[in-house]
């Protein structure tokens, strides 16, 4: 009994670490951090992630913004592609669209804490950019609440 | 051939009276030179001065044509028409396609068929599976290679990709999208540029062997071929040989008209020269290859071999073998003369000729000449013409990218654009189009009078698949989808209810409001009085009821009781184009929109809320590949998801046992769709707006004269819906439990909480906190107490799909 145990927490470690290696990151962020896409990924998304995630790391965020959308046309409810679109145009400064797109992912987030307090952290700053102070504070008091859960 | 534009013309012609203007006087005056006034007269003409006037005209005119040569072979020589893409289609595992529709995405593409696929653009299909070599494509992101590759189906879904080189699977695969259309200038010439590398070498070496021998010795002009066609032309007593080099052929084509006379020969010649003067030979058979007209696609015309190899064999350039290649210079000489359907024996017998011209100039062995004179001529038949085939979603596009690029630039440029189109679809709803109304024309006797307009978007990310303006989808006239405002009918009661429930603590889906006649000022101070369609008034119904049954006079009290303003407010957050109107027949859709409006506002619907402007362009990139702009997905949460669940979860009853409950039979059972009908006064309008989890839709037919029809919404938009999503490739739509809602089962009529096994209970959402508490009659039940019959039987169905799953 105890082997089957072991092969499936392999499987899953394994599945872990190549979606890992997937999460689109930006610039000075701590990769510990980073929300890494959901294990259900398809390998068709996750090839796109790979895609984009290059793209970033090369400044190319017009063609990583390219990548990302494709990747929410394939699995449009896959909450974590839209956080990443959240979190590129927050990099971009669209703040009205990282907004949306953050907004977008925590309707999709279910039970996923960890993504919903980045995106609220994603809309406070956002807000804040905006000139929102007050709405960046009740968001920055939701993004403590989710990650302290 | 006409290329040169009347400001052109005019000068030149200008200048040539000018010139002969000046002669005249001479030459009349040596032919009646007999008395001596007349010699005095003659010695009295200022001879010289003539002579050197003349000569002086005639550099003024040569400097002329060589700023017009140079200008129009340097600065500009073509304007390239934009390109329009439909969406490329993604490959991957698991995707819901099935292998008719792929096959046929493929025969759009003109892929074509291949015992042995090898070379890019063929494929093989043996059931569900297929050997394809896909084409190279440059798009935004990426270029994608061409690759050999297996694609396998089961049940209706892509079940592997796999590279057949490398052996290894592909995770996704996009095959190049199809063209749908160009944007052209008034000339609709249209061109796809080569350079002489592009081109197989053979190319130049045909058309010098057969065009212009001597292209590499003469200076722009042949005199000898001039000379042999003179006599050839004198003997004939007309016009039969041409004697023109390449140059001047390019020459014609560039600058002049097809005019014969004398003087334009004078002005071909004088320009030949100046071309050849100018430039190197290989830039102006270049130009050549790439100015030629080699037929016509309905109002587009085929210009040079880069396009005519994609339009009669669907391949590059560079991929064309010498038939093929003998077979596109034959048409030089005069596309229709020697039409490929027309007169398929004139171009055979011209491509032979050519051919034999060929060995007689050793370009070709004797060997390969008797192989390829066995072969006939390979055009395509079915030639996929790139003019006028989706004008509603054509004219959407132009519309959206005027925002940015004025006409001549899209017409001229050779922009790529690539769209939101998907092409089968759009083709499937043109058909379902055609067909469902021509039904319901012939049965309500209203012969062409019938109109229609679909919109189907994708409910995320807002992007417009297909859209159909005319009951006849390829005609390019008024485009109803866009333009045709109407009143809305009940298309209008969601935007009322969702009004009624965010109000929670005083109305939810099981709230009482009195179906009762009722007098109102209208508009224009008169009195008015709505009724219900049955002409009845049901008296106290719940909110439910007054919704799926789309009770009017329940509809236009409730909505009073909400408010103008929050209806409004609520109108505009959806995606309503402009302020509402507060008088109440607004309240029953007195509102004007066009199906493309409507689609917007119920795109925020399906999409929980989340608004995003509709969009049918994704990228426009410019004539070498480079990115220019980009239409990004954008969303805005405009009302709170939940409070969009409630609503959702009363327009799925629409769908079951409302006014669109014909629906149930005819879509499969797990596929849930939410939606409302419409109706206008004397059945003027018939709407019907609806979503699944992953499409919105929506769809009007009427008379542009505002007829009656005879048809509620059921009666006609409902089922043209109905066979589009039938067809659809689509996902239901799920009422799932969120934080923010209490789903229960309700007796509708009661409003008194039920359960699945009771009657005619329905499941609904409710804003948490504000579903009904009281407990119906079944759920107290002794019946209720236990699994319910309808509970049982359902576990039993549950049991039986498992065992034959």
């Amino acid at each position: 009994m105890k082997w089957i145990i072991y092969i499936v927490s392999a499987f899953v470690l394994l599945a872990c670490a190549t979606t890992k290696q997937a999460s689109v990151q930006l610039p000075g962020e701590d990769p510990q951090q980073t929300v890494a896409p959901d294990k259900n990924t398809s390998s068709a998304v996750i090839s796109l992630l790979e895609k984009a995630r290059d793209a970033t790391t090369q400044g190319d965020y017009q063609r990583a913004e390219v990548l990302l959308e494709r990747t929410v046309r394939i699995e449009p409810r896959n909450a974590t592609l839209w956080h990443y679109l959240a979190k590129l145009r927050l990099h971009q400064t669209r703040y009205n669209d990282a907004i949306g797109l953050a907004q977008k992912s925590n309707n999709l987030a279910r039970s996923n804490d960890h993504l919903k307090a980045d995106n609220w952290r994603i809309i406070a700053h956002s807000k804040y950019q905006l000139g929102d102070v007050s709405g960046a504070q009740a968001a920055q008091v939701k993004a403590k609440n989710y990650g302290s859960q | 051939m006409a290329r040169r534009s009347t400001k052109k013309r005019n000068p030149k012609k200008k200048s040539s009276r000018r010139v002969s203007k000046a002669r005249k006087p001479g030459k009349k005056s040596k032919a009646k030179a007999s008395n001596n006034a007349f010699l005095r007269f003659i010695r009295r003409i200022p001879w010289r001065r003539i002579l050197v006037g003349g000569t002086l005209i005639l550099i003024a005119y040569v400097v002329y044509l060589d700023f017009v040569v140079r200008g129009q072979f340097e600065d500009k020589r073509w304007e390239l028409p934009a390109q329009v893409f439909a969406r490329p289609l993604e490959l991957y595992e698991g995707l819901a396609l099935n292998a008719n529709d792929f096959e046929r995405e493929l025969n759009l593409l003109n892929y074509r068929y291949a015992y042995n696929p090898t070379e890019a653009g063929r494929f093989q299909r043996h059931d569900d599976v297929f050997y394809i070599v896909t084409r190279a494509f440059t798009f935004w992101d990426v270029k994608e290679s061409s690759q050999p590759i297996k694609v396998v189906f089961s049940g209706n879904q892509v079940s592997s990709i796999k590279n057949q080189r490398s052996k290894k699977d592909v995770a996704l695969l996009r095959l190049d999208p199809v063209l749908i259309g160009g944007i052209y200038p008034l000339k609709k010439e249209d061109r796809k540029l080569v350079s002489l590398n592009d081109v197989p070498e053979l190319l130049p070496e045909i058309l010098v062997a057969i065009e212009d021998r001597k292209f590499y010795d003469h200076y722009g002009v042949d005199p000898l071929a001039i000379a042999r066609a003179f006599i050839a032309n004198v003997r004939a007593g007309k016009a039969v040989q041409g004697g023109s080099t390449i140059t001047q052929q390019l020459v014609k084509n560039f600058f002049l008209t097809n005019e014969r006379s004398l003087k334009r020969k004078f002005t071909e010649i004088i320009m030949a020269v100046l071309l050849d003067f100018h430039y190197e030979k290989n830039d102006i058979l270049q130009a050549y290859i790439n100015e030629i007209y080699l037929g016509q696609d309905g109002s587009r015309a085929v210009h040079g071999f880069g396009l005519a190899s994609q339009y009669y064999f669907a391949k590059p350039v560079h991929q064309l073998d010498l038939n093929q290649l003998a077979s596109l210079v034959a048409l030089i000489r005069g596309p229709s003369y020697y039409h490929p359907d027309k007169h398929p024996d004139r171009l055979l017998a011209r491509r032979n000729r050519i051919l034999d011209g060929l060995l007689e100039q050793k370009v070709i062995s004797s060997e390969l000449l008797a192989h390829t004179k066995a072969l006939p001529i390979n055009i395509l038949e079915k030639r996929r013409t790139a003019s006028r085939q989706h004008p509603a979603f054509l004219n959407l596009i132009k519309r959206q990218l005027r925002e940015f690029y004025p006409e001549s630039k899209l017409s001229s440029e050779g922009l790529r654009i690539f769209t939101t189109m998907n092409p089968v679809v759009q083709l499937d709803i043109e058909k379902k189009v055609k067909e469902r109304v021509a039904r319901l024309a012939k049965n309500r006797g209203l012969g062409k009078k019938l109109q229609a307009a679909v919109v189907i978007a994708n409910s995320t990310s807002a992007e417009v698949i297909a859209m159909v303006g005319d009951r006849n989808p390829r005609f390019a006239g008024f485009n109803r989808a866009l333009d045709a405002s109407r009143p809305i009918g009940s298309l209008i009661k969601p935007v009322v209810y969702l009004s009624a429930l965010e109000k929670s603590d005083q109305y939810n889906w099981a709230s009482k409001v009195e179906d009762k006649s009722i007098s109102l000022q209208g508009k224009d101070k008169s009195i008015w009085t709505p009724m219900n369609y049955d002409r009845k008034s049901h008296g106290s119904v719940t909110l439910i009821t007054a919704m799926t049954r789309s009770y009017n006079q329940a509809t236009v009290r409730l909505g009073l009781d909400v408010g103008f303003p929050a209806i409004n407010d609520t109108y505009r957050k959806l995606g309503g184009p402009s302020d509402l109107p507060a008088y109440p027949a607004i309240l029953l859709g007195a509102q004007n929109l066009t199906p493309f409006e409507v689609t917007q506002i119920y795109q925020t619907l399906a999409a929980s809320g989340f608004r995003s402007p509709l969009r049918s362009i994704r990228e426009v990139l410019d004539v070498d590949d480079q990115p220019l702009r980009r239409y990004p997905i954008q969303v805005e949460q405009a009302i709170n998801a939940d409070l969009v669940n409630v609503i959702n979860s009363g327009l799925i009853q629409v769908t079951k046992r409302g006014t669109a409950r014909s629906l149930l039979k005819r879509l499969p059972a797990e596929l849930h769709v939410a939606g409302k009908t419409g109706t206008t006064n004397d059945t003027r309008d018939s709407w019907f707006a609806g979503f699944t989890g992953a499409h919105v839709g929506v769809v009007w037919l009427g008379t542009d004269d505002n007829l009656s029809t005879g048809l509620t919404g059921s009666s006609g938009a409902l089922q043209l819906w109905g066979d589009i999503f039938t067809q659809m490739n689509t996902t239901g739509l799920a009422l799932e439990q969120s934080e923010g809602i209490d789903i229960q089962w309700v007796d509708p009529d009661t409003g008194l909480l039920s359960k699945a096994s009771c009657g005619n209970s329905v499941q609904l959402a409710f804003v948490k906190g504000s579903a009904p508490t009281e407990q119906g009659e079944c759920l107290g039940s002794a019946s209720g107490a236990g699994p319910g019959i309808r509970d049982r039987f359902d576990s039993t169905v549950e049991w039986f799909k498992r065992i034959f799953r």
